[in-house]
């Protein structure tokens, strides 16, 4: 019991940290490299922090987890993920999700239950 | 002449705009990047795991364990591997969208596939393959489904 809660908290946290990330380091052009003063900026940054916080915490609750449960249970939810992500950048951070790309969303997480098949 | 001058101007924008979505830029190295860091990373750390076989990795208690683990080179390079891939992860979200990006990383456990066969001689059964070119189409409709979402 306790580690399927950890696992689904460690899966959630996962998901949540990359929103984290990605509200914190914004959408830039493509064009133009990464400079000193712009990695030294993410130390500054609140939402680089919380990005940190919730990967270690979501790291601790997966070995948790793994310690109680099979790897074959465990490892096809951790494609829950993908869909996770996608629904809080679409909630949190306002990116529009084309049907195309939830289908590749979609084909991927399939793809992944697959491979954690025995 | 004036249509066929703006006909010019709205052609030369469609090829700028085509080469603005469709480029290669350092972001997309970057993901490539980050992913196959994260691989080896993981790889190496199998590597050194697998080779710390002494008795203190067998037997002990945890906090010798894990000694034994972090004084394994190879378990070390690994994580200094998988730390540059984590930040050039950090560079490559900052360029696309999360939504885009993140499913990508599932060509982590393609690339770790392959290498527990080739480098670990582990037994892959055929469905595992199956799902490592189900993964491999996914990610090929994620790039043609278009990098940025509109926004």
């Amino acid at each position: 019991m306790t580690a399927t809660i950890a696992l689904w908290a460690s899966i959630f946290l996962n998901g949540l940290a990359q929103v984290l990330l990605k509200k914190g380091v914004g959408h830039s052009s493509d064009q133009g490299g990464a400079h000193a003063g712009w990695w030294f900026s993410l130390l500054k940054n609140g939402w680089v922090w919380a990005w940190g916080l919730c990967f270690v915490a979501a790291t601790a609750l997966w070995l948790l987890a793994l310690s109680r449960l099979d790897i074959s249970y465990a490892f096809p939810l951790l494609s829950t993920s993908f869909i996770l992500v996608a629904l809080l950048s679409r909630l949190l951070l306002g990116e529009f999700i084309s049907w195309k790309r939830w289908f590749a969303i979609l084909v991927i997480c399939f793809g992944v239950v697959l491979i954690a098949a025995k | 002449m004036n249509t066929r001058v703006a006909e010019a101007v709205t052609s030369a924008e469609a090829i700028h705009v085509n080469v603005k979505t469709r480029a290669f830029h350092t972001a997309d190295f970057s993901v490539l990047g980050a992913v196959l860091l994260a691989a080896l990373g993981h790889l190496m750390i199998k590597a050194g795991l697998n080779g710390s076989t002494s008795a203190a990795a067998a037997h002990g208690s945890i906090i010798d364990r894990l000694g034994a683990y972090f004084s394994q080179p190879y378990v070390l390079l690994g994580l200094t591997i998988y730390g540059l891939g984590t930040a050039m992860w950090i560079f490559a979200v900052s360029k696309r969208d999360i939504s885009y990006v993140f499913p990508i990383t599932a060509l982590n456990y393609v690339l770790v596939t392959l290498g527990g066969k080739f480098l670990f001689a582990e037994v892959i059964p055929p469905k595992r393959w199956l799902g490592v070119a189900v993964v491999i189409v996914g990610v090929a409709l994620m790039q043609s489904a278009g990098r940025k979402g509109s926004r």
